[in-house]
């Protein structure tokens, strides 16, 4: 039996798997490194608070998560041409022992069953929306771009001086950036405009993660997002996660497999929900699993971290996945 | 071309640094504004079903919106002489326990660019705040609720139910967002679902 580590490895080289890959058995996740700490702090619930970037975050008591206030008191950015008078990046100097803790945990991980995986979060465009709200954000691609690369840019340096310096304490084997980018049915940008503004950014940062010894990157957007397919593959993913069922997944493999894989086609939507049940999720996970096949497929809710909403429903969802694994292996 | 067309391409387009121009423009030739507003109406028609069918993406969408807004700025003075083109109230907002407002603020522009009057609650709405606003405006033609998270979907259901059994009628009420379908709709008592802005504003449009 093939180690939860080369079963994906399997899976996405289009070599010989024994099983499906079960959601995120296969990537040791640390949540909460050092400097992501100093970008945040994250509300707990009923509490507000103002981030590194300087980004008001809320998380009213009964709301699920966290949410960036963008009234026009709390925004960050109100002009986009005065960013650089605006925005200042969090610190990338943490205290030794604040690492001390974070490359323990990262000892836990067994290594030769897990990838030893750094967590991102913001993405780089979700960084964007934070901190001048969704709508200033997407006009102001058209009205001032080249604002809009500069700010990029600013940002793409600063992860990659984050995860430099998370290389040079843990040398991840993996990396699980989230980067929304799209509605479950369209993606936000046009394919062009990704091509202009983010692709050059992910294919620095990748670029530096591979170079850096990083060997596997996972990317989550929980969205529709087939039509950038191609610019995913060109700034170096390996595994699309969070990918909807309104992507036609099995299309996709079929069309890149070899190139990129996918991990999802279990739509949260349908799954985590109060009223879920196992024969809910038996049929959508068979669903998922028959459709899309056993290579270059994942079969993983489309939350971006193994986790539900609802208490046992990943538990679930992993039950059922197993199960298809002893039918179809 | 004519002034008019001008003035709907640039919407269309989303020429935010001309349109007040363009519209100035075919004022002074002699246009009439209700006859320019209601081709930016159209204009955003024609966004909404090129959102609608994929062709074009979200700040395509919004752009247009603002050069539409820019538009009705400049109009706004010769309007109020002119007989109103207002299709009627709507009610919008995202559900309680959801801050999600995204698709609620596309949907909010989609329908006020088809000629709707647009009253948005915001996000995080209680269905108290629903039932109080429609108190407010009895002559409220649709009321349009949000939700993006399985989590809220029973607050959809409930507002709906708080609607209903508030006795209040008069408008229909219609729903959306990304767990929403048309099947969920119907098994709360919602009249409408739109899958997207661009069918929002196309449906409210059939409500009334």
């Amino acid at each position: 039996m093939l180690t939860k580590k080369e079963n994906l490895l399997e899976t996405i080289r289009g070599g010989k798997p024994d099983r499906f890959v079960n959601q995120y058995e296969a990537l040791g996740i640390l949540v909460g490194d050092p400097l992501m700490a100093l970008a945040g702090p994250m509300p707990n619930p009923g509490e507000r608070v103002v981030n590194g970037w300087g980004v008001t975050m809320i998380w009213p008591e009964h709301v699920p998560g966290p949410f960036p206030v963008h009234d026009e008191a709390h925004k960050v950015l109100k002009d986009i041409t005065k960013w650089k008078d605006v925005v200042k990046a969090p610190s990338t100097e943490a205290s030794e022992e604040a690492w001390a803790n974070y490359v323990e945990q990262a000892r836990q991980i067994d290594k030769n069953e897990q990838f030893l995986t750094v967590f991102g979060a913001p993405g780089i465009f979700e960084q964007l929306h934070y901190l001048m709200g969704m709508d200033d954000c997407l006009i102001n691609f058209y009205e001032e771009p080249e604002a809009m690369h500069e700010l990029i840019d600013y940002i793409t340096d600063y992860k990659i001086k984050c995860i430099d310096e998370i290389i040079k304490r843990i040398k991840p084997e993996c990396l699980f950036q989230h980067d929304d980018w799209g509605s479950q049915l369209s993606s936000f940008l046009s394919p062009a405009m990704f091509a202009e503004f983010l692709l050059p950014a992910y294919k620095k940062y990748y670029g530096f993660c591979r170079e850096n010894g990083i060997e596997l990157i996972v990317h989550h957007s929980d969205s529709y997002a087939a039509n950038l397919v191609p610019y995913m593959i060109e700034m170096g993913i390996d595994i699309w996660q969070g990918t909807m069922t309104t992507n036609n997944n099995p299309e996709l493999i079929k069309k890149y497999g070899g190139k990129i894989s996918f991990m999802g086609d279990i739509d949260n939507g349908l799954v985590d929900r109060a009223d879920w049940t196992q024969e809910n999720i038996r049929k959508e996970v068979e669903r998922a699993c028959r459709s899309c096949g056993k290579l270059y497929f994942i079969p993983c809710t489309t939350m971006g971290l193994p986790m539900s909403v609802y208490p046992g429903v990943y538990e679930a969802v992993s039950q059922e996945i197993d199960r298809m694994s002893k039918e179809m292996f | 071309m004519s002034k008019i067309q001008e003035v709907k391409n640039a919407v269309e387009t989303g020429k935010t640094k001309v349109i007040a121009g363009l519209v100035q423009e075919a004022l002074d030739a002699g246009e009439k504004a209700n006859d320019i507003l209601a081709a930016m109406i159209d204009a955003m028609g024609v966004v909404g079903d090129k959102f609608s069918s994929g062709e074009i993406f979200v700040p395509e969408m919004l752009i247009a919106g603002k050069a539409m807004q820019k538009g009705v700025d400049v109009l706004k003075p010769y309007l109020a002489g002119e007989a109103s083109v207002s299709l009627g109230k709507c009610i919008i907002g995202t559900v309680a326990g959801d801050l999600h407002d995204i698709g609620k603020n596309l949907v909010a522009l989609m329908i006020e660019s088809a000629g709707f009057d647009v009253i948005d609650l915001g996000v995080d709405v209680p269905a108290a705040k629903f039932v109080e606003a429609i108190k407010e405006n009895p002559d409220v033609k649709v009321v349009a609720l949000s939700a993006l998270l399985t989590t809220t979907m029973p607050a959809m259901k409930d507002t709906v139910a708080a609607i209903r059994e508030s006795g209040l009628t008069g408008f229909k009420i219609i729903v959306g967002g990304a767990p929403i379908t048309q099947e969920f709709a119907d098994s709360i008592g919602a009249d409408a679902y739109a899958p997207d802005a661009g069918s929002a504003a196309v449906k409210v449009k059939t409500l009334v």
